[in-house]
Order: structure tokens, then C-alpha cells, then sequence
């Protein structure tokens, strides 16, 4: 079995990998940030944000606390994730292998 | 309970089981984890995660504080939910990676100094002791509701608080309670069905979210204070606006505007720095799998406090109304409104359960309690054991003397926490800081957020962090929050008084910069390259994944190889 | 990434009435115009923006950071692709010979030719027919003119004066007379242009034939540039072959003295080479993904700083939203090849090659930066390299690259030079977004 197919990074690959996605997390961070900046922020600037009513007695200050923002959480998440996944995956490593391919050469 | 609320608890409780025989361990290698099939062990450590992370302030805590302060409750909900988005951009996949088991030891290989892993495992235990707290206390309140009875001529608080105290450390300090992915796991899967049971039946009585929001909101937000030893109610004054009354659909009923924001970053940069919650990332095999873990977390969490947030508000509205069918609520009420808003959840059990729903809710709250507990105290064993004794008091220790001094830590540990929430009388508190057992975990959400968070990711993205660096910045990070907040005590809990209580708005920025000043003046690590290397690089992940496949194709090749052979025969 | 904007417009639209529903339909007292109108505003410009990138799957959409360099070479683009000569009008057989171009032509020359209907076939049907009789001269029937045939056998234009001789079947056609003439490249006859008049006169027989001529040369025309893309594909398996030898000779050195000291080491720069020759060899089709031949440059430079040692440092600088941009295959790496063999390899204590890629979503470019701080090239050989003499072998690699881009993009790409001596030197590369 070729289990010696050893794996390495060389400092330059890993660095750009790291200053790529920081760049990424910072980013999202800041889109974050906004958010639950502006959540309750809106509420000293925009009159409706507090008394307008969307759902029921619910004001749009509201619905984005009790579950708006949950799912935008998930929704950043799985973005900066999938991204920070698939920036990893092609600038650290070799091509995509098959790994059909590679279990008939054994 | 009537028979539709048992039927849907019923199949919960088989859903759960269900879940849980099909999560069950069978080993921890990558391989396994492949073989099992890589949703369900990213899905099973996230639930584990949750399960660590949700406490009783995310159980009963956040009910409770939705159920006093309206919209003002909600941002703790929020703010515990959003503390994984940090970890999941910063923290969640360096950290795995590199390899290292616990803060104080990543903190410490990561800038190879010994000094910063004394310091960080000093604002360690003091996080842990301020997590322990609360959670005393809020087993203490549920025994009260729960059995209401004291033994030996203690209060029922006092006896909750000894006794859960004592159970735990007990099974913690001799027994075998590891704490593991699986029993981590199944105790959030049963908290969460708690909460989805009480949602259903709260919702199937007829309980509209919208509409009761827009009843609620009709009328000034009132809560019973104690004028003379005499509960009467009292309505909120809006902090955000003066000379008006606090709405329950709107802000203000306990945060200004500087407040508002304080509390949500306080506790978004808590989480990361929460000790027991990152000790759980090891579980995963590779460091992309910690990643997409904490996706799952951000789910799950999200739809557990969502549903904390609608039953807080269903207590609000339904409490009032109820107190003339069950006559039990007369005396945990005045007017219609709880006196230990704590209570809410466990009431709203007993309204639609009886004994029976009171018992699932309060064992819910128990759970998550004793849960967060137990993982508290074995971060906190693992850390005097391991880093303090072995490393500092007595480098020749054998495994059991260390074993022994980690044991001797719990106790220790347990029985000041113990102390604190006994000295500590919820009922008095209450009027100065509605929903006690959630402001309790901010403060240990303000000093992770103040001291380790703002050091932990400037040393996983920044190269030129050194030693010196992060001590400086641990420390001053740590007085900052504590001074803070003591002025705020003392001050009082308005304008500035508030954000001096919620302090890592101010305190984190400034360990960072003090960090960033002192790391430029002293010198890096010396293998800094290959450390980086290690935190950075996917070649030991691809590395793990890569074997894993082709063990797998080999065993599937085996087993087809086995089947035809039997076939031919 | 053609027809984006169709897509866009309707997302546009899409949020403009998400907008209204919200602001005045759902909320209760309705929002002031104002806010209405901010609220739209900041959504269209945020879709705008990140548009692109959302495209792609999810990405943040990021302002580029573009370097300004004083230009030396060619200058921006125009729009077209296009750059052989049009005659007058665009013609639509300039795709070759199709029904639909067909149609569109017959209509274009209907009012040109003196006649009243027009039709046009290939060898073996109507291709279009436009004007009286067109109920029943059916395009994709066969010819019903024998004249037709006559014209494809002999390749002479075809006058017909009589109707009998039209072998129309339908009686009531109003056709009386016509004109059939060759269309043809080269030697060979592809189709006709048949030319019908409702009047016993046939049509002008010089203005057909002039007509019928231009039309051939169009068809010329489509065909040459179908050649040319297959040229365009031999020259690149040409340079795929062109692979340095050098190179690998040095590399296959350095392997094999690092053998005795590190043969963990040269194990992996083994590893590295056999991944450096799959990748070379396996690309076929003009494009490639940024990230692969990011993957080639790295695994390049990884080799070549086996080799030198500390003297070749590298740094990479790439936009997340770069690594699924399609770029020219082989394009970059011959660049940083140059950065390295002829700006670091001659200068003492070495130096920095830097990676730089960016992706503007706002003027769809892909832009790729390679720098270096070695020696420069001199000024003589900079003008030599820029007004397109064959100079150093720095000046063939990048002529192949230039005119390799050209053929793809047109005058849709930039490539700037820019160098001082004992500085280093800025290669500059815009092209379009993929």
C-alpha cells in the first residue's frame, strides 16, 4: 500500500494559504459585526425598526432578535466555512486525486 | 399531564433514543469516523459541543431573562448564540490542528514559553470558578421549585445547592464520569426535547407568538419588587427613554443604549475563551472537521434558543392568566408575575405536564447543570493536575499522584463555588439584577472575552505574537475586566455603570493592543516556522484523510473479495 | 459568464418589489418614501457588487487592489473579438452556412437585388426562401428548380426565363423568371443564391452574380476562422512540448545530491516534480482554473527553492475570490519562471518573487501581478522585448504568452512591462473575468 504518500506543506504555501483566509475571516467578521451592531443600533436611529410590526405584535427589532439572527448566524457560518474549506483545499495540496484510482494501484 | 402532551413526550424521548443508540461510540480513530460516516460524527460532536456550552443560564436562564425584560432578555440568547461565529472564523480550526489539549498548553507551545502557560492557566481557573457559580445557583432554584423542601432544617436553596455540589464533585472526583463525546451528546439531545415538548405543548394550547407579543406590548412591562418586605409589582422604567415605561416587545427594559451593545460583545467574545467548550474541539479528527462542526453548532444552537426566547415569552403571557386553575402558582407569584423569573420554564412544565412535566423540565435544568459542571471541574482537574502539578509543584509525579492532585483541585474548587452561591440569595438579588443566573455567566463570558480571546486569536493569526506579549495582554486583560467591573458595582447599573459591568467592549481592544505593543519589543519562538506549519498546513489532515480512504477501499475491497469468494463456494 | 446581465436585471427587480412588499405591504403603519428608497438603494448596490462573486459560489464580495504601473506596452481594449475586415453591413453568414443565417441574409437582400423573392440552398436543400411563393417554396425541401442543380454541377450562374423551366408544382405561383448563381469557396460549391421575379424580365444577372460573389467570400471568411482556432490549438501542445529540459536536469541534481543529506527531503521534491510533469502534460482546452495553475506555480517555485536554497524567497498575495477564475493554462508560471531565472538566479544574496492575484468584479478582470527584486532587465533590451523583436529568451517567453492571449481575448487583455534596473522587475497582466 503506497501509506508513505507523505504530505507537506512548504512555508510559502502556508503562509499565503494563512493570509488569504484571514483575509476571508475578517471579512465575514466585519459582516458580522454589522449585524448585531446594527440589530439594536437601528433601534436608537430608525423610529420603525422598534414600532413597526411585521408578525403579530412583533416589530422588525424583534423578529431579527428572537430568530432572524440565528439564522443568519448559520447562514455566515456555513458560508465562511465552505469558503475557508475550499481556499484550503486548492492552495495546500496536490491536485485532486481519485481515490477509486488509487485503491486498484495497490 | 393529558394524554396528547405524554404522547408527544413519548416519541420524543424514542426519537432521542433512537438518535442516541445510532450515535453510539465505536472508536475514536479518523478511521472510525469515516467508517461511521462523516455527517454523523461531525452532527454528534456538535451536539456535544451544545451539550458542554448549554448550561442552566441557556436553559433557564435566558427563559427567565426574556420573561423580565422583554426584547433586553433576548440579547443574551443572541449573544451566546453568536459567540461560536468567532471561534468558527478564528479559532476552531488552527486550534484543532495544532494539536494541543487545552488553552493554557496550546497558549503555551504556541509562544514555547512556560510563564504564559502559568498565566493563562491562572485566568482559566478564574473563568471556571465564575462559570461554577451560577450554575450552583441554578440548582439551587430548581430544587426549590422542584422538591421545595430542605433537609436538616436547611432551605430548600441551601439543600439544592449541597447536594447537586456534592453529587457532582463526588462523581467527577472517584468516579468515571468522563464526559464523554456520547454522554455529552445524548444530554443536549434530551434538553433539546425538552424544549421542543414544552414548545409543542405551549403552542398546541392555543398560544400565538405574534398575537401575544402585540398583547404584551400593549401595556407597560411590570415586575414585583420588594418595598419593605412587602412583594408588590412595580412597573420597568425604559432606560432607553426617560419618563417612559419599558414595552415588552421593545428595548430598554434593562440596557441603555451603551448597554445593548456592551452585552452582545461581551458574550460573542466569551466563547472562545471558555475552556471546557474548546477542549471539546480535539474530538474531531482533522481540523476541517472542527470547522464544519462548528457550523452544525451554530445550527443547533440557533434552534435552541430560538425556542428558549418564543417560551420565555409564552410564560410572560400565559402565567398571568393560569394562576386562578393552579392555585401552586399563588405563592410563586404576585399579581400573576414570578417572583424568581427562573421559575418560568419549570412552571410553564407543571401547567401543561403536572408533576410529570415539572419533573421533565426540572430534570432538563439539572441536566444542563450538572452537565456544564462536571465538564467544568475536569477542564479545571486537568489543568492543576496536568499543567500546574506535573509541570511546576512536582515534575517527578507518577500518573496516580497526579491523578490525586487533580482530584484534590475538584474538591477544592467545587466547594468554593459552593459557598459563593450560598452566600448568594437569589431572592434578594433578583431585584438588582433580574435573572441572576444569566448576568452571572456574563461575568465569566467578560473575563474569557477581556483576557484569553483578544491573545488566543492574535496568536493564532498574527506571527510576531511572542511570550511577554501575550502575558501582558492576559493580564491586563484580566485586571481590566475585574476592575471594571467592581467599579460598576459599586456605581450602580446605569449609563456607565453598564457597560462597566458588561466590560469587554473596552477591555478586550485594550489587551490586544497592549499585546501587539509588548510583542514587538521581544523576540518570536524560535521554531516559529515549523509551529506555524503545524497550525496552518492541512498536510497532517490530508495526511489522516488520505489513509482513512484507503483503508476503506481496502476493507470494502476485502468484503466484496469475501462475498464473491463465499458466492463461489 | 455571458449573458450575466439578463440574471441580474431580474434579481434587481426581484428586490425592488421585495422592497415595496416590506416596507408598505407587511409593516404596519407603512414606511416614508424615504427609507423605502434607501433601503432599495443599498440593496441594489450591494447585489451589484457582489453579483459576481455570488455567482460563484459563496464569497464576500472585496474591492480590487489594483497596482498602477506606467504602461509600456499595448493599450486597453476595445470591445469587439472580431478584428478580420466586415464588408459594409455585418453579414450573418459570417458563422457559416445556416438556416437562420440564411433566412436573416435573404431578408437583408431582398431589397437589393431588383427582384421579389429571394431564396438561398446548400447542396441539398432550401436553406430560406423570402417573398411571394414562399408559402410553398418550404424551406428544407429540396430544390424544385432543376436550374438549381445545373448551377451546383457547373458552378455558372443559371438564367431562367421561362416558367415551365421554374418546375414549380403548385399553378398558381406567381413566379415567372429567376436567376441562380453559385456560392462557393474556394473551388468547391456549397449553396445557391436564386434571385425570382413575378414579371417574365429576369432579374439583373451581373448584380446576382456580384451578390453572390461577396456572400462566398463571407462563407470564405467563417471557414478561416474555424481554421484558425485549430492552429491556435497546435501552437499551444507546441509550447506543452517546450517544457525547459534545463529545468528538469537541475532539478533531477538537486534531488540527488539532497538524497545523501535529507532523503526525507528529496523524497518530497520528488513527489513535487512528478506533480510539476502531470499537471503540464495533462492540460488540454485553453483555460484553466486559477487555482490549478496557482498549484503549478507553487509546486515550480517549491522545486526551484530546493535548488537555490535561501536565495529565492516567496511570497504569494491571492484574493479567496481568484482561486475559481478561469485563466489562460500555462500562462503564469512561464512568468514567474522569468521572475526567478533571469531577475533572482544572477544576484548574490538573492531575493523575493511575489504572486500577486486579484479579481475586480466592478470592470470584470482578472489581474495578475509577478514581481521580483532581482537585477532587472536593462533598458535596451526592455524596448527590444516591447516593440516585438526577437530578443532575449525573455523577450520570445513573453511574445508566445502575448500572442497566445491575443488569440484568445482579442485586444481584451493587458500585458504591461515594467523594470528597473538592479531593482527588479513588474510583469502586469489584466484579462478579462471567467
Amino acid at each position: 500500500m503506497n501509506g508513505d504518500a507523505d504530505e507537506h506543506d512548504t512555508p510559502a504555501e502556508v503562509d499565503a494559504t494563512v493570509r488569504t483566509l484571514r483575509r476571508v475571516a475578517v471579512g465575514y467578521f466585519v459582516v458580522f459585526l454589522v449585524a448585531i451592531g446594527g440589530v439594536p443600533g437601528l433601534t436608537l436611529v430608525l423610529d420603525w425598526w422598534s414600532q413597526g410590526r411585521l408578525i403579530g405584535g412583533m416589530s422588525p427589532s424583534f423578529v431579527m432578535a428572537a430568530f432572524g439572527l440565528y439564522v443568519f448566524f448559520f447562514v455566515i457560518g456555513l458560508a465562511a466555512a465552505t469558503l475557508s474549506t475550499a481556499v484550503e483545499s486548492r492552495m495546500l495540496g496536490g491536485p485532486d486525486e481519485d481515490p477509486t484510482e488509487e485503491a486498484e494501484h495497490q | 399531564m393529558n394524554t396528547a402532551s405524554l404522547v408527544v413526550l413519548v416519541s420524543l424521548l424514542i426519537i432521542v433514543g433512537g438518535l442516541a443508540l445510532a450515535i453510539r461510540p465505536r472508536g475514536v480513530s479518523t478511521l472510525d469516523f469515516y467508517l461511521a460516516g462523516q455527517r454523523v460524527g461531525v452532527a454528534t460532536n456538535a451536539s456535544a459541543i451544545c451539550g458542554d456550552y448549554f448550561s442552566a443560564a441557556s436553559f433557564l436562564g435566558v427563559a427567565a431573562a426574556v420573561y423580565v425584560s422583554g426584547l433586553d432578555g433576548v440579547w443574551y440568547a443572541t449573544g451566546f448564540a453568536a459567540g461560536f461565529v468567532p471561534v468558527l472564523l478564528f479559532v476552531a480550526t488552527p486550534l484543532r490542528r495544532f494539536g494541543e489539549f487545552s488553552i493554557p498548553d496550546f497558549l503555551g507551545r504556541r509562544l514555547a514559553s512556560d510563564r504564559v502557560r502559568l498565566v493563562a492557566v491562572g485566568v482559566v481557573q478564574l473563568i471556571i470558578l465564575s462559570y461554577l457559580v451560577p450554575q450552583a445557583v441554578g440548582s439551587g432554584i430548581t430544587w426549590q421549585l422542584l422538591v421545595g423542601q430542605g433537609v436538616g432544617g436547611l432551605s430548600p436553596y441551601v439543600t439544592g445547592v449541597i447536594i447537586s455540589t456534592a453529587a457532582i464533585t463526588g462523581l467527577v472526583a472517584f468516579g468515571g464520569m468522563r464526559g464523554t463525546t456520547w454522554t455529552q451528546a445524548v444530554q443536549f439531545l434530551l434538553l433539546l426535547a425538552a424544549l421542543v415538548w414544552l414548545a409543542i405543548a405551549v403552542l398546541g394550547s392555543g398560544f400565538n407568538y405574534g398575537t401575544a407579543v402585540a398583547d404584551l406590548a400593549a401595556e407597560p412591562l411590570v415586575n414585583p419588587v420588594n418595598v419593605d418586605g412587602q412583594w408588590e409589582l412595580a412597573t420597568t422604567p425604559n432606560r432607553l427613554e426617560a419618563e417612559s415605561s419599558a414595552s415588552f416587545g421593545e428595548p430598554g427594559a434593562r440596557y441603555g443604549g451603551l448597554g445593548q451593545f456592551a452585552l452582545i460583545i461581551t458574550l460573542v467574545m466569551g466563547t472562545a475563551g471558555l475552556p471546557h467548550v474548546m477542549n471539546r474541539y480535539f474530538t474531531s479528527p482533522t481540523g476541517t472537521a472542527a470547522r464544519m462542526t462548528t457550523v452544525w453548532v451554530l445550527g443547533l444552537a440557533g434552534l435552541f434558543y430560538a425556542l428558549a426566547v418564543m417560551l420565555g415569552t409564552a410564560a410572560r403571557a400565559l402565567i398571568p392568566t393560569a394562576v386562578d386553575e393552579h392555585p401552586w402558582l399563588a405563592e410563586l407569584t404576585v399579581d400573576g408575575v414570578l417572583r424568581v423569573p427562573e421559575h418560568a420554564l419549570p412552571v410553564l412544565g407543571r401547567m401543561y405536564g403536572g408533576e410529570a412535566g415539572l419533573g421533565l423540565v426540572a430534570t432538563g435544568a439539572l441536566i444542563a447543570v450538572m452537565s456544564t459542571i462536571a465538564g467544568l471541574l475536569l477542564a479545571s482537574a486537568a489543568s492543576w493536575g496536568h499543567d500546574v502539578y506535573e509541570r511546576h509543584i512536582n515534575p517527578q509525579a507518577t500518573q496516580r499522584q497526579a491523578v490525586w492532585a487533580g482530584r484534590a483541585a475538584v474538591v477544592v474548587v467545587s466547594f468554593a463555588s459552593a459557598g459563593l452561591a450560598l452566600g448568594l440569595r437569589p431572592e434578594s438579588l433578583t431585584a438588582l439584577l433580574p435573572s441572576i443566573v444569566a448576568t452571572m455567566v456574563t461575568w465569566a463570558f467578560a473575563l474569557a472575552g477581556s483576557a484569553l480571546t483578544p491573545v488566543f486569536i492574535l496568536a493564532i493569526w498574527w506571527r510576531r505574537t511572542t511570550a511577554a506579549g501575550a502575558v501582558a495582554g492576559m493580564v491586563v486583560g484580566a485586571l481590566a475586566a475585574v476592575a471594571m467591573f467592581v467599579a460598576g458595582a459599586v456605581i450602580g447599573d446605569r449609563g456607565l455603570g453598564e457597560m462597566l459591568m458588561t466590560p469587554t467592549i473596552v477591555a478586550a481592544p485594550l489587551a490586544a493592543a497592549v499585546t501587539v505593543l509588548v510583542s514587538r519589543r521581544t523576540q518570536v519562538p524560535e521554531d516559529l516556522e515549523l509551529l506555524w506549519l503545524k497550525m496552518h498546513g492541512t498536510a497532517a489532515d490530508r495526511h489522516a484523510m488520505r489513509l482513512a480512504r484507503l483503508t476503506i477501499a481496502g476493507v470494502d475491497r476485502q468484503r466484496k473479495d469475501r462475498g464473491t469468494g463465499d458466492a463461489r463456494r | 459568464m455571458r449573458g450575466g446581465s439578463l440574471p441580474l436585471a431580474a434579481v434587481l427587480g426581484a428586490t425592488w418589489g421585495l422592497v415595496y412588499l416590506v416596507t408598505q405591504v407587511f409593516a404596519d403603519p407603512p414606511l416614508g418614501v424615504g427609507t423605502t428608497v434607501v433601503a432599495g438603494v443599498i440593496l441594489t448596490l450591494l447585489l451589484t457588487l457582489g453579483y459576481p462573486s455570488a455567482l460563484r459560489g459563496p464569497r464576500v464580495s472585496r474591492a480590487s487592489r489594483v497596482s498602477r504601473l506606467p504602461r509600456t506596452r499595448r493599450g486597453p481594449s476595445s470591445g469587439s473579438t472580431r478584428t478580420l475586415a466586415a464588408v459594409g453591413r455585418p453579414m450573418p453568414l459570417r458563422s457559416g452556412l445556416t438556416a437562420d443565417a440564411a433566412r436573416r441574409t435573404a431578408q437583408l437582400l431582398r431589397p437589393l437585388l431588383g427582384g421579389d423573392a429571394v431564396a438561398i440552398t446548400d447542396r441539398e436543400r432550401v436553406l430560406a426562401f423570402v417573398g411571394p411563393g414562399e408559402d410553398h417554396h418550404t424551406v428544407g425541401d429540396p430544390p424544385q428548380t432543376e436550374a438549381t442543380a445545373r448551377v451546383l454541377a457547373g458552378g455558372r450562374t443559371v438564367v431562367v426565363r421561362q416558367r415551365s423551366k421554374l418546375a414549380c408544382r403548385e399553378p398558381n405561383c406567381p413566379l415567372q423568371s429567376a436567376v441562380v448563381a453559385p456560392l462557393a469557396i474556394g473551388k468547391r460549391i456549397v449553396g445557391t443564391l436564386k434571385v425570382y421575379r413575378v414579371y417574365t424580365d429576369p432579374p439583373a444577372r451581373d448584380l446576382v452574380e456580384g451578390m453572390a460573389g461577396i456572400l462566398s467570400l463571407h462563407l470564405e471568411l467563417a471557414e478561416l476562422d474555424r481554421e484558425r482556432n485549430l492552429a491556435a490549438d497546435a501552437k499551444l501542445d507546441a509550447l506543452r512540448a517546450q517544457i525547459n529540459p534545463h529545468f528538469l536536469f537541475n532539478i533531477l541534481n538537486t534531488i540527488a545530491s539532497k538524497a545523501r543529506t535529507d532523503p526525507e527531503e528529496a523524497r518530497q521534491l520528488l513527489l513535487r516534480l512528478s506533480d510539476f510533469f502531470r499537471y503540464a502534460v495533462r492540460q488540454d482546452g485553453h483555460f484553466a482554473e486559477f487555482g490549478q495553475e496557482y498549484f503549478f506555480v507553487r509546486t515550480y517555485l517549491a522545486l526551484e527553492q530546493a535548488r537555490y536554497g535561501d536565495r529565492v524567497r516567496v511570497k504569494y498575495d491571492i484574493d479567496p475570490q481568484v482561486l475559481t477564475a478561469h485563466v489562460p493554462v500555462l500562462t503564469i508560471q512561464p512568468l514567474v519562471e522569468n521572475a526567478v531565472k533571469h531577475g533572482l538566479a544572477d544576484k548574490l544574496e538573492g531575493g523575493t518573487v511575489t504572486l500577486k492575484a486579484r479579481v475586480d468584479p466592478l470592470t470584470r478582470t482578472t489581474a495578475i501581478q509577478v514581481s521580483d527584486d532581482g537585477v532587472g532587465i536593462p533598458p535596451a533590451i526592455l524596448d527590444k522585448i516591447t516593440s516585438g523583436e526577437l530578443g532575449a529568451s525573455v523577450g520570445v517567453g513573453l511574445r508566445n504568452i502575448s500572442e497566445r492571449l491575443e488569440t484568445l481575448f482579442g485586444e481584451r487583455y493587458r500585458l504591461d512591462v515594467q523594470s528597473t534596473e538592479d531593482a527588479g522587475t513588474v510583469i502586469d497582466l489584466r484579462i478579462p473575468l471567467r
